[in-house]
């Protein structure tokens, strides 16, 4: 407690250096691009739109690493650029619905996805997984860009 | 380009609307960042699969056939949320060297193409090379520096501001 009374947003490195918030930004979209951009093709198989050679359980497998990799960049880019001005985000309503839809995807991610993508599932169950899927990421992306609109 | 040109493209009365709305510009930007989310990730697995990194297990052809029509989506969706957020702007982003940077990549991506046409062209050939070709993994290397160039610029677009006039606030480019 003492130590989050004494933080001072001012001394924050990403405030009094010039290159450390841009350079966090860029990790964070790349990171995003990998995470998402992994799922996304998990969820083309689940939607039956393409990458039919392959299964959904081969390309959950194949990618995870590449998967958990890019959504842990978020998690230590995200947290850094929160840091820098932690009284604006909370209060922020791009940020709190960015969180939440986060959280969401994340749960849902390595729960239910994780089932229907691994288990072999019929074509009604497997679309809607993948629905849901790009629907909660694609609006973590919105939450985020909105953060700077709001 | 005569700055009047640059102007008079942000004059335009679609562009006027996009920058003056409060909705319009942050939702194409949002479309222009989901874009990169859906497409920058299959670029990655592409490279690192033509690398013999990554998805060992299906044959090279599977995953860059299968993935580039997906690849080609997302980025004509990011290329036109790109074009029309340049445009909305285009007097306020036209002396910014970043953007400059970023289309001099664009130029060297389509450079890239043109060069390695042959590799991609040819991707199942890769399936039965027992080593992978060292053109096919310069091209998959280049690939990866590239884009992440890009992603790097595009950011610091925002960040320039010119020397001596101030920003106001309504010009602040996020």
């Amino acid at each position: 407690m003492a130590l989050f009374l004494a933080y001072d947003v001012a001394n924050n490195p990403l405030n009094t250096n010039e290159w450390a918030f841009p350079v966090c930004e860029v990790l964070h979209i790349l990171g995003f691009a990998i995470g998402i951009g992994t799922i996304t093709m998990v969820n083309i198989r689940l939607l039956g739109l393409g990458l039919k050679k392959e299964s959904p359980a081969d390309l959950w497998k194949g990618t995870f690493p590449w998967t958990l990799g890019g959504l842990a960049l978020v998690l230590i880019t995200g947290p850094l650029i929160f840091s820098s001005d932690p009284t604006m985000y909370l209060r922020n309503e791009g940020f709190r619905f960015k969180i939440t839809m986060l959280v969401l995807a994340l749960i849902y991610h390595y729960t239910i996805y994780r089932k229907v993508a691994l288990t072999k599932t019929s074509g009604g169950v497997a679309v809607m997984a993948g629905l849901i899927s790009l629907v909660l990421w694609v609006s973590v992306v919105f939450g985020g860009i909105f953060i700077a609109f709001v | 380009m005569p700055p009047e040109i640059v102007q008079w493209f942000q004059d335009m009365s679609i562009a006027t609307a996009i920058r003056e709305s409060a909705l319009v510009f942050p939702v194409i930007l949002s479309l222009h960042l989901t874009g990169m989310g859906l497409f920058g990730g299959m670029i990655l697995m592409t490279d690192l699969r033509m690398l013999g990194i990554t998805l060992t297990k299906h044959p090279v052809s599977d995953i860059v056939n299968g993935l580039r029509p997906w690849k080609h989506l997302g980025l004509t969706l990011t290329a036109t949320c790109g074009i029309l957020l340049l445009w909305s702007k285009a007097a306020i982003y036209y002396p910014n060297p970043y953007l400059r940077i970023k289309l001099m990549l664009f130029a060297l991506i389509i450079i890239h193409a043109i060069v390695f046409r042959g590799v991609y062209r040819n991707v199942a050939d890769l399936d039965r090379a027992t080593v992978i070709p060292g053109r096919a993994k310069l091209a998959a290397v280049l690939s990866i520096v590239l884009w992440i160039s890009v992603v790097t610029a595009g950011r610091w677009i925002g960040y320039w501001e010119p020397k001596g006039a101030p920003v106001n606030a309504a010009q602040v480019i996020n």
